[in-house]
Parts: C-alpha cells; structure tokens; sequence
C-alpha cells in the first residue's frame, strides 16, 4: 500500500460511505428506528428517542431536565431545534450524521498520515515503516460495522467520537489550542473525554512547533488546563442562557456519576449497579469511577514517550468501563488500533480476541432477546455476554499494550527481535 | 329515696329524647340515607347507599361534631384539610351494556385507592406534609395502604379536578390540590368495617345493615366513597357536609347461590330459561334467553340479610328505599310498608316502619307484563366510551392505547384525560398522537391543550393531562410510547413477574353549561387500570454478579498493570522463577543438609543460584 492518494481515491472513499449510509437510511426505512432502539447502540446519555423527547419538551417551554428522560448536554438543543423536525425530514438529520462520520474519518487521516503512532518526538519505532495509508485508516473506520450502525442508529456519541479524533488530530498537527478546544467539546457532551486531557497535553507538548515552544512542561500544562477550564465554562455559560438554570449539571453528568438510570448496555456498571446492596452503592460507585481513572496516570507515566499510544489505550479502557458504553466507544477504540500495525506482529492473541469479539457481537443482540422478548433466559444471559464482550476488550487493551511496551523495549535490545521473553 | 331517683332520671330522659326530636328541627334534616336500586341488563343489579350529614362550620370548630364522625373530623382539622374525596374501588363498570354510571360517575374511583384533598398551606412543602399528615392519618383510619402515597404517587391535576364545594375564604395562593392514587390496593372487608362506623346508625339499623363483606366484594363492581365538601348557602351559614356512598352491581345469579352450597353447578335442563321464540327451540335445543327476564330476587336473597328498620337519625321526609322499575310490575313488601310510585312512571320508593323489618321481592314478571312493556328501565347512554389499553410487546418498550368513542350523534364532547403514571414508565411525549378512525394521520383539531409534568426517577411520577375534542359519532385513538426502565433488584415487590399496577385514566367531560349550574364536570369516568411488567434481574444472585464483575475487573485491572509494571527481560535471563526456582532452592538446601551430617558428596554442591541480570528498559 503505497502513501501516494490521488483525490480521486479520497472523494471516492467519502462519497461511498456516504452513499453506503444514505442507501440504508432511505431504502431501509425500517432500519434507523431499530437500531435507535437497541441498547448495544443507545444509551441513556446517547439515545437519539430521548434526544428527540428532550427536544420536544424544549419546543413546548417545558424544562427538559425535569425529568428522567433527557440526560444529554444543553447545546444539542438550539442544534437539532435548527434542523427541521426528524420524523417529518428526516433527511437533514441523516446528512447531519453522515458528515459527522466523514468529519471524524478526515481527522482519523490526518492523525495516520502524520506517523505519529510510530515515530513520536521522544521514539521511534524500529518497524515504523510497517504501516497503513491514511486511506485504509479511514476506510476500516467508515465501512466498520459499528461505526456505520451507530451512525444509522443516530446516537449521540458520534459527536463525543468527532471532537475526540479532532482535539488528537489538532494535538499532531502542533494546534495545542485547538486541541484542547476540541477536547473540551467531547468532555461537555460526555463527560469522560476530560480523562484524555493528560495525555492530550503530553502530546501538544511534543508536537510543538519548534519556532515558539515553550521549554517546560509545568506552565505549558497549566496554559493548557486553564483552556479546557475557560471553554468548559463557556460552554456551561451558553447552557445556562439556553435553559435557563442550573439543572442540567446533575441532569446530565450528575446520571453519569450516579448511575440512576440502569437501562442495560454493553458495559459493567448496571447490572452490578441493580444487585448491589443499598448499603454500599454510593462506595462502589467510588471505586469503579477510581478504578475508570486510575489507568490515566499509569499509562501516561510508563508510556511516556507516545502519548498517541495512551490515548488509543484509554480509549479502549473506557469503551469497557465507563458507566454507559456502548458499541459507538468500541468502533473509536477499533479505529485508533489500526495505527499500531506496526506492532501488530507482537500481539499474542490476535485470534483468541477476534473469535470472543465476533462471538459476543453475534450473541450479544440474541441473548437479549431471549430476556427481553422470548422470556426463555433471564437477565444473566445479557450479563453473561456483556462480560464476555469486556474480557475481550480488555485482553486486545492488554495485548496491545504489550506490544507497545516491547516494541520500546526492542530499541534498547536489538538482538532480542523475535526471541522469546518475559516479564519479571 | 331510690326509687324517686331512678324516675326523675327516666323522666328526665324521657324529656330529653323528646325535645331534641321535636323542638331541634335541624337534627333530622342533618343525616338522611337512601339506597336505590337499579336493575341493569345481564341479570345485574346496581344498589347505591348514599348517606349524607351535615353540620354547621361553627359546631365543627367548637369540636361539637354531632352526626359528624369525630375521628374524620379530626383528621381534617389537624391536616388542614378543606375538602376530601377518598375512593375505594374494584371491579369494572361495563358501560356497554350497563350504560351511563350513577351518580354521572362522580362518585367512582378507578381500582384500587384514590385520594385528593384541597390543603390550605402557604408553600407547595407545607402543603405537602399536611399531605404525608392526612395520608398517614386516613391509612389507619381505613386500615388501608394510603400511607404508601408517597411523592412518587401523588400528583397536582391543574386540569381535571374542581371543588366541589364553596371555598369563600381560600384564594388560589393557600389552597393546593394533591391528588394520589394506590392502584396495586386491594379493597376488601377491613376497609368496609371503618367506613360503616362512620355513619351515625353504624350498620346496625336502616339501609347499612345491609351492607356486607361477602356480598360487596362479591360484586362485579363496587366504589365506597368519602366526600367531605363545605357548601355555603345564599345568606345561611356554612356547613361542612359529608357524604358517604357505595354502589355495587351485583350479579343477581351469584348472589342468590345459597351460601351453604356456593359451588356453581349448570341447573338441570328443563329449568334453562329458553328462548321459545327460535325456529329450532325444542325439548333437547335451548337458545339461552336474555338474562333480564329472569330478574326476580328478594332483598334478603341478594344481600344475604334482612334490613332491620330504619336508622332513628335519618330523615324522615327522605324515603330510605327506592327501585327503579317500571310501574308496570308488581313489587311485593313487607308489612305497614307504604309504596309510593313517582311521577316519572320508572321508580317508586317506600316508607318504612323505624322498628320493624323490611323485606322486598321482585317477583319474576308475569306473562302480562313480559307482552306489555319492557322488564326493566332501559339505561341511559353514557356521553363516552373509554377503553385502554397496552400495545407492544416484550419489556423493553411499549405503548399507550385509548379508545375513545362519543356515541352521540349531534353533540361533541370535550373533555380531560389525565393519567398519573409511575415513573418507570418513561413516557415518550413526542410520540403522542389522536386520531380519527378512518382517517390517516394526526387530526389536529382533536387535542385541545396538554399539561406535562415529566416523571423523575425515584422521585415523582409523570403526569399527563390532556384536554381534547371529539366530534359527533366518532372514535379517536389516542396513543403514545414509553420506555419500560429497569429497576434495583430492591425495588421491585416480592411478585415481581407479576407486574406493576398502572393507575385508571381520569377523564372529566367537561360541563357546557358551567356558569348556569355551576358544576364543573358533567361526567366522570375512569379507564380500568393496567399491569405493566417490567424486565426483572435475576433475584437469587446478587453476591454472584459483584463476584463475577469485580473478577472481569481484575482480570483487566490485573492484566494492564502486570504488564506495565513488570520488566522486559529475554527468556533465559533473570532470576528463576516457580517451579525452576524451588527445584534448585530444595537442591541446594538438601545438599547442604547432607554437607553438615556428611553424609557423603551432595552434588547439590554444584548447583548454581543463576545470578539475576537486570535486563534495564529505561
């Protein structure tokens, strides 16, 4: 695969995933409803119905926040109040979808074109010229199953998604303010991205344009919080003027925190969260939320010398253990891992993996219906697949931080390449 | 000495009974009592007790309660409360072929418990303990669940409800209306008993002796209502009046099935009442007669009791027994009972004797009768139909259907729905549509004005009122979607896989007339409840799944942080470790074991501790 890409190749990659969603969209009417529906793709902080129910109440002055509906961020409100109603056009709010999709594709390109997950400002990878084109990166992002059923399924974390590869893609290009803009956009529509912002700094850090770097890393990351922090209350300032109050801060993130709505998703937290005893709710929360950022500072400790390779990995760890995941978290995950193929020949269970994913993938929509609707199994087949889906994850999290690790290491032992090692 | 005693007391008695009953013409125009009975179709019977007392605002401040039941009283007076309205109710009332409902529905609640009170309180939190007050209070008083309408259950309709009486000290501002609903309640016997002591004769004399457990929740339907309204005449004091009322329909064939032998067994062929009029009647073919011909019962056969007289304290101007038949039939009563037909030609009431028992049969019609006129009075219409219903399926999400119909074919019929429902059903107001049968699409003209209060989790449940319109002769679908959440494995009751009860609608068609009559509502009706049933976790397994969870996180929590913390070194490098290491630890310690006893030369000798080499990667 060489690097050259003629336009002609980028239009045609663009104009056929969009194509590919604008022909289930509109030749499979059916489609777009089912998939909103499913609770592998919507979430209660994602769902597309509950977008529409809070933006119905907002049209009838009626606070959408006071209610167990709506958990969803303030300024998706004015966006989709400007579009024309969904279910009468629904066309604008499919092209809406689609060109967030091809936005973040853009993105993902820029972010493989620029080498970044091979050659950092601190390593370079001695297999850095193993790697694919900015066009299949965004290819097996666009046409990946779960990113074209999310877009279909309208769920709102395309755009957490979109303001993640941007903030990435700004930080490699050396835009550290608009990389923590963009960071920012994700962590007020959802909350988690504001974890990313360590790494994220290290690697605007690195990737400063030489002409006006700042030599140490204290101020420049106190430069940079105080930009996340000025936007952020930005953004809350605007919702504020939009609903005028304070409650959609526990509407919205204060859900995320507490888990008060335990409709089942793909991830750990609810069915934990409705056998847990009263008691120690509020301790477990605690510690699963402890547990969710305790990788942040390890990874971007050890792995200091690519920043890139943290983000891929705590984006992989919070498709797994955030409070509400969903398959949208898996598809971002999935669309970071192909930047690594240069450590791709390191991983150890690249078969076992693909087998529990694709395993969980096809069980995971029938043992729910077996609970839900055919009343045949209970609420352990769900669970039983969802911890088989995160044991999966989990172990391509691990086997690719392993090959990180020891594609670092190999620069120190040459000799050692294909030998066999461990670990004391 | 004694003896003068005992008959000036007797005497003094004596003159008391006699001026309280003749000089205080008040005390006996204060309480009356009536039952009415109805026969309906389909061999039912709808009997109606409604007892009435009143008593002067000042008395009832001066605790001088009088016909007025003290413990009630007082319960009002500490909550604040300035009108009350308390339902008990179980059954459906089929208006298909029962027609309109007594007392035009006012007097109903949907199943189960209903409860709304106007509150006087400054503030909504004020009025909202007074609430917890009341509730709590009336839950003894009725031995029923009423102290389990929490903020989840209760509700303030802006819409559907009126006082009913005059409220000429209370402005908008101090009065709350609060409105909860127990659906899940099941009224029985322990809830009639506190409601008979309420009444001044206490069942034990006039039309409540009647009354009885087995019988009443033995009925296809029955309501026991409380209501508690100050009414203020033009230019005369106020009075605070209380009205207690049951209506039960009866099923006049289950409640003449003598109690020793309740079993229902077919009755033998030749006392099947057929229809001869058929071209295939024959010995051995019967085509089942319509049910209303059959209707003859006496009182004691379907209340399973005698009425024992009349109450002293009612009054005597109000015939305590009234039924609604036909003039046409003969009715025969007991002894020195005075029958007295109404001018309307369809009922007559009678006057009884305060002291002696009252019998009444309704014989089954002579041959005369059958040919002349109709059996029974034919019922009036209803001004709406309302059925609703569930659609969907599974317990994920599903939908709200109600069919309403207005059978009137020149006058429309505007009205308000309101629902109250738990908040785990996440309603989906968006979806929300009416239209008219046979037409496509939303009908805009339909839905007039909606209030929505949406349901918070474990707070408040959503409330939904909505004020629509139907034309003439036309039946309107109104449906919406909800969500069906998933509750902690605490929350749901011990019968999980049962369901969860959905409280009735409340529609209240609204009066047209309002400013002539002053009443607010020209018929009430309530949809029969539903049972909604949720997705349930597995109950037996709490301890499996914090296990089971907790291992995939540290599996993963495990696995990340084994790998970062741990150096890299080739496989034959670095210390020996498991197996390897406890072999040679055991060689050597074996070897110098046998060095110190000298036991000959241990080859343990030879083995050599491999020297760690720190395989460096930083």
């Amino acid at each position: 695969m060489d690097g050259k890409v003629t336009v002609g190749r980028t239009a045609g990659l663009y104009v056929g995933a969009a194509v590919l969603r604008l022909a289930i969209f509109t030749l499979l009417p059916g489609i777009p409803d089912l998939l909103t529906g499913r609770v592998e793709i919507s979430t209660p902080v994602t769902s597309f119905k509950r977008l529409q129910e809070g933006l119905f109440l907002y049209n009838h002055n009626v606070s959408p926040y006071d209610g167990g509906v709506y958990h969803q961020a303030p300024l998706f409100l004015p966006l989709f109040a400007l579009l024309p109603n969904a279910s009468s056009y629904p066309i604008f709010t499919y092209l809406l979808y689609i060109a967030v999709d091809l936005l973040s594709a853009g993105a993902l390109w820029k972010i493989a074109d620029s080498g970044e997950a091979a050659s950092s400002a601190l390593f370079t990878s001695p297999r850095k010229e193993r790697r694919w084109s900015g066009f299949v990166i965004a290819a097996v992002f666009l046409f990946n199953p779960f990113t074209v059923a999310t877009c279909i399924g309208r769920s709102t974390s395309v755009f957490t998604t979109c303001a993640i590869l941007h903030a990435i893609a700004k930080a490699v290009s050396g835009n550290p303010f608009g990389a923590m803009v963009a960071i920012s956009f994700a962590g007020y529509l959802s909350l988690y991205p504001f974890l990313l912002v360590p790494p994220l700094v290290l690697l605007c850090y690195d990737k400063q344009r030489s002409g006006r770097a700042t030599k140490s890393v204290i101020p420049f990351a106190a430069t940079s919080v105080s930009v996340v922090a000025g936007v952020v209350g930005f953004l809350f300032g605007m919702s504020y003027l939009i609903t005028g109050s304070w409650e959609f801060l526990p509407s919205t993130y204060g859900v995320q925190l507490t888990l008060s709505d335990l409709t089942p998703n793909v991830g750990l937290w609810w069915y934990f969260f409705i056998e847990m005893f009263d008691s120690f709710r509020s301790f477990f929360l605690g510690v699963f939320w402890l547990h969710l950022s305790c990788y942040v500072g390890g990874l971007t400790i050890r792995i200091r010398q690519q920043p890139l390779a943290v983000l891929t990995l705590l984006l992989g760890i919070f498709g797994i253990f955030k409070p509400y995941p969903s398959i949208s978290d898996t598809s971002l995950f999935l669309a970071l891992v192909p930047l690594y193929r240069h450590v791709f020949p390191l991983m150890r269970y690249t078969f076992v993996i693909a087998a529990v994913i694709l395993y969980a993938s096809f069980l995971g929509p029938a043992f729910y219906y077996l609970w839900i609707y055919a009343g045949s199994g209970n609420a352990n087949f769900f669970y039983a697949i969802t911890l088989v889906w995160n044991l999966g994850q989990s172990l391509l999290v691990c086997d690719l931080l392993f090959a990180v690790l020891r594609d670092e290491w190999e620069v120190e032992r040459p000799e050692m390449v294909g030998k066999e090692i461990r670990q004391i | 000495m004694r003896q003068f005693l005992s008959f000036f007391l007797v005497s003094l008695i004596s003159f008391c009974t006699l001026s309280t009953c003749a000089e205080s013409p008040t005390s006996s125009a204060d309480y009356h009592e009536q039952l009415v009975l109805r026969p309906l179709p389909l061999s039912a019977l709808l009997a109606s007790f409604n007892f009435r007392s009143n008593i002067t605002v000042s008395e009832f401040e001066a605790h001088n309660f009088r016909l007025f039941p003290r413990s009630l009283a007082q319960i009002l007076q500490h909550a604040g409360t300035r009108e009350l309205h308390l339902r008990f109710s179980s059954g459906r009332w089929d208006s298909e072929s029962w027609g309109a409902r007594p007392w035009d529905g006012a007097r109903e609640g949907g199943t189960g418990v209903e409860l709304w009170a106007w509150l006087e309180a400054e503030t909504d939190d004020e009025a909202d303990h007074k609430w917890l007050t009341l509730t709590n209070a009336l839950s003894g008083l009725f031995c029923a669940s009423l102290n389990f309408i929490d903020g989840t259950r209760t509700t303030r309709p802006v819409m559907s409800f009126q006082p009913e009486g005059d409220h000429p000290s209370l402005t908008e501002a101090n009065t709350h209306l609060l409105f909860g609903v127990l659906p899940h309640e099941v009224v029985c016997t322990e809830n009639l008993t506190p409601f008979l002591k309420l009444l001044p004769c206490k069942g034990k004399a006039g039309i409540a002796s009647l009354l009885d457990g087995h019988k009443l929740f033995d009925s296809s339907w029955q309501s026991m209502a409380v209501d508690v309204r100050p009414i203020c005449p033009a230019g005369g004091e106020c009075v605070l009046q209380i009205e207690l009322t049951i209506d039960m329909v009866l099923d006049i064939d289950r409640s003449k099935r003598p109690r020793d032998n309740p079993i229902p067994r077919p009755p033998p062929g030749h006392e099947l009442p057929c229809n001869t009029s058929k071209p295939y009647h024959s010995h051995d073919t019967c085509f089942p007669a319509d049910h209303e011909a059959s209707q003859d019962w006496t009182l004691s056969q379907i209340f399973g009791k005698h009425m024992k007289g009349t109450c002293p304290l009612t009054d005597p101007a109000v015939p305590p027994v009234c039924l609604q038949v036909p003039n046409s039939r003969s009715v025969y009563v007991s002894d020195g009972v005075l029958e007295k037909k109404n001018l309307d030609r369809v009922s007559r009431c009678f006057e009884i004797r305060p002291d002696a028992n009252f019998e009444m049969v309704l014989p089954s019609p002579s041959k005369d009768d059958q040919q002349a006129t109709s059996l029974i009075v034919k019922p009036e219409a209803p001004l709406l139909y309302a059925e609703r219903s569930f659609t969907g399926h599974g317990q994920e999400r599903g939908g709200v259907q109600t069919i309403l119909r207005n059978p009137s074919s020149d006058t429309e019929v505007e009205f308000i729905y309101m629902e109250s429902l738990p908040w785990f059903m996440r309603i989906y107001l968006h979806t929300m549509s009416a239209r008219i049968q046979g037409t496509k699409g939303d009908d805009n003209s339909v839905i007039q004005e909606v209030y929505y209060r949406p349901g918070v989790d474990r707070a408040r449940g959503s409330q939904l009122e909505v004020r629509m319109r139907i034309p003439p002769a036309s039946t309107v679908f109104l449906t919406y979607d909800f969500e069906k959440s998933i509750l902690r494995y605490t929350e749901y009751p011990p019968d999980a896989n049962r369901g969860f009860d959905v409280a009735a609608a409340v529609i209240t068609i609204l009066n047209k007339d309002e400013p002539k009559t002053g009443r607010f509502a020209a018929y009430n009706l309530r949809t029969t409840s539903l049972l909604c049933s949720l997705p349930t976790p597995d109950f037996s397994m709490p301890y499996n799944v914090i296990i089971f969870t907790s291992t995939a996180i540290a599996l993963a929590f495990g696995g990340m942080f084994n790998i970062m913390v741990r150096r890299f070194v080739a496989a034959d490098e670095g210390p020996e470790l498991g197996l390897k290491l406890l072999k040679t630890k055991l060689k050597s310690r074996f070897a110098a074991l046998f060095k110190k006893f000298g036991v000959g030369k241990a080859k343990g000798d030879q083995t050599k501790e491999a020297e760690p080499q720190p395989a460096v990667t930083e």
